[in-house]
């Protein structure tokens, strides 16, 4: 296996991906932009809190604590969007546009193949995922007292941290394989839009479930969630290594 | 420079290629004629490293195809059926593309060496979308060539082009041959097989019948000589010499079978004048390969 082959994979995936039009870059840029700036809202209208006391703002941090819960939500949800048109892209391109089989036929390993299209779908949605949460620290530097923001830090931190370096890799990694099998196996990519979001939707729906239940200061539940997101993951990387092999691409991908 | 031995390929219960054995020597150019499903892109595909054979064994630039697929992959150039190309990358990025996965040292000389050499240099930065189907087949050629392989398959390299991108095509395949380059050339058109083999073989499942297109059409037919007459004759005992294979008459026309026209024709010529024949013209009856082919292929379906 050589890295400069996967890198090359990797940069041929994303500079097709870049020119894909707008169903791109919504997915990737747009979308995730839209989200994170619907999150600052409810602090816009918290007012200026900077000069406010220490009992104030602890007085303050109770009503608004489960505002901080708000933002996760799409922090759980860019790793699973982002690559989902990525990793359908990879896979329907290359069936429409019949080139995998010259692919097949340089040095190239499927192993190879394999890793870099998984590779090129989950490292774009990690890299905007921990960019929109640098983003949001940043402007919630701007707008709350520093004590606030250890207190949310206190409270929230293990949730944040969690969601960032568990979650986010393990979704990221669960949404490209799953769309990667599921559009080696179909023609069409509406079909493999649709199906992909439906497996998309259970684990979304457990992790909103968490916050609206407000479950989510007990961070083992999101452990857990993440427990169940790597057993399937190792899954689906079972199936797509038997979908990966070179016989199988040439004859069965239609 | 290629070497297969009773390849055979199975897919399930569907046998595509069975066994089959076939040398290519370094510099030919090799037709492979087939109607459709009849294992050609398999056996391509065994050969160039890219499916494994079910049985047999198959020794290409001097590589085992079973044990080295991966080798082999570098060392041959494939011009698949379709061209297979990224329609939002340009020609370079296209190029660029394979060239990394060959790991080239020289990518970017050799890229501008191939766009030059087939006429798309000045085209090299726009999207592979707005070309023409001649382009797109130019660059698919270009990107089996970067890496300067001594072993070519192309894959139907002229189906669908203009006649006049199909002639650049060919002129450009014949150039590559002088260049001693071996050419496993899959094709359903029999005059470029004509044209630019220096032997055809000819699959239907198993390998029915390999020789030059010469040998192909004496085996089936010998040779025949055609003699056109200024008045029809009457087919006598006289006109049965013992070389004479067989003689038909067709109006002013006589068709006469022939194991050696060289050295008999003479003989033919003296006893027609002899007999009264008024010669016009004599030659050689040239069987186009569709008839070989055609035939060959309905002999074994019977």
């Amino acid at each position: 296996m050589t890295l400069k082959r996967i890198n090359t994979v990797i940069v041929k995936e994303w500079r097709e991906a870049f020119k894909g039009g707008k169903t791109f870059w919504i997915g990737t840029v747009a979308l995730p932009l839209v989200l994170l700036g619907v999150s600052f809202f409810p602090f816009l209208y918290a007012g200026d809190l900077r000069g406010i006391s220490t009992e104030e703002t602890k007085e303050l941090f109770e009503k608004v604590s489960m505002l901080f819960l708000t933002p996760l939500l799409f922090f759980l949800m860019f790793p699973m969007v982002i690559p989902h048109s990525i990793a359908i892209y990879a896979i329907m391109s290359e069936k429409e546009q019949k080139s995998l089989e010259p692919l097949l036929a340089t040095p190239l390993r499927t192993d190879e193949l394999f890793l870099a299209k998984t590779l090129a779908s989950v490292l774009p949605a990690l890299a905007i995922t921990w960019i929109a949460f640098g983003l949001f620290l940043a402007v919630m530097q701007f707008l709350l007292p520093s004590t606030v923001l250890e207190l949310a830090w206190q409270q929230f931190g293990s949730i944040w941290l969690m969601t960032l370096l568990l979650f986010a890799p393990l979704a990221a990694t669960f949404m490209t394989l799953a769309s990667m099998a599921i559009a080696t196996r179909v023609s069409d990519l509406r079909t493999a839009q649709l199906l992909s979001s439906f497996a998309m939707l259970p684990i979304l729906m457990s992790a909103f479930f968490l916050i609206f239940q407000n479950l989510l200061d007990k961070p083992a539940l999101l452990g857990g969630l993440c427990a169940a997101l790597l057993v399937l993951d190792i899954a689906l990387l079972g199936l797509n290594v038997k979908l990966f092999r070179r016989e199988e691409i040439l004859t069965r991908w239609r | 420079m290629i070497i297969a031995e009773n390849l055979t390929r199975r897919f399930g219960d569907r046998l595509a290629v069975e066994n089959l054995s076939v040398e290519i020597a370094e510099g030919e150019v090799f037709g492979f004629l087939g109607p459709n499903g009849a294992g050609k892109t398999t056996t391509v595909r065994m050969l160039a490293g890219l499916l494994a054979p079910t049985a047999g064994r198959a020794v290409v630039a001097g590589v085992d195809v079973c044990a080295e697929p991966q080798r082999v992959r570098s060392l041959v150039g494939i011009l698949t059926e379709h061209p297979g190309l990224y329609e939002k990358l340009s020609a370079w990025h296209n190029l660029k593309f394979y060239a990394d996965l060959h790991d080239l040292p020289n990518a970017e000389a050799q890229i501008e060496k191939y766009l030059n050499l087939l006429g798309l240099w000045e085209r090299r930065f726009e999207p592979v979308g707005t070309f023409s189907k001649g382009m797109k087949q130019k660059l698919a050629i270009a990107r089996a060539l970067l890496h300067e392989p001594k072993v070519l398959f192309l894959d139907e390299p002229t189906s669908g082009l203009d006649p006049e991108s199909a002639k650049t095509v060919r002129d450009f395949i014949a150039q590559l041959a002088s260049e001693k380059r071996t050419i496993f050339l899959c094709t359903h058109n029999l005059y470029e097989a004509e044209q630019l083999c220096t032997r055809i073989g000819l699959i239907k499942q198993r390998l029915i019948k390999v020789g030059s297109p010469q040998q192909l059409k004496r085996e089936l037919y010998g040779r025949q000589i055609v003699v056109d007459l200024k008045e029809p004759i009457t087919l006598s005992e006289d006109l049965r010499l013992p070389f004479v294979r067989d003689v038909q008459a067709d109006g002013r026309r006589l068709l006469v079978q022939l194991d050696d026209p060289e050295a008999q024709n003479p003989l033919l010529i003296k006893r027609l004048v002899e007999l009264g024949a008024q010669i016009q013209f004599v030659r050689e009856h040239d069987r186009s390969l569709e008839e070989v082919y055609l035939d060959l292929i309905a002999e074994e379906k019977a």
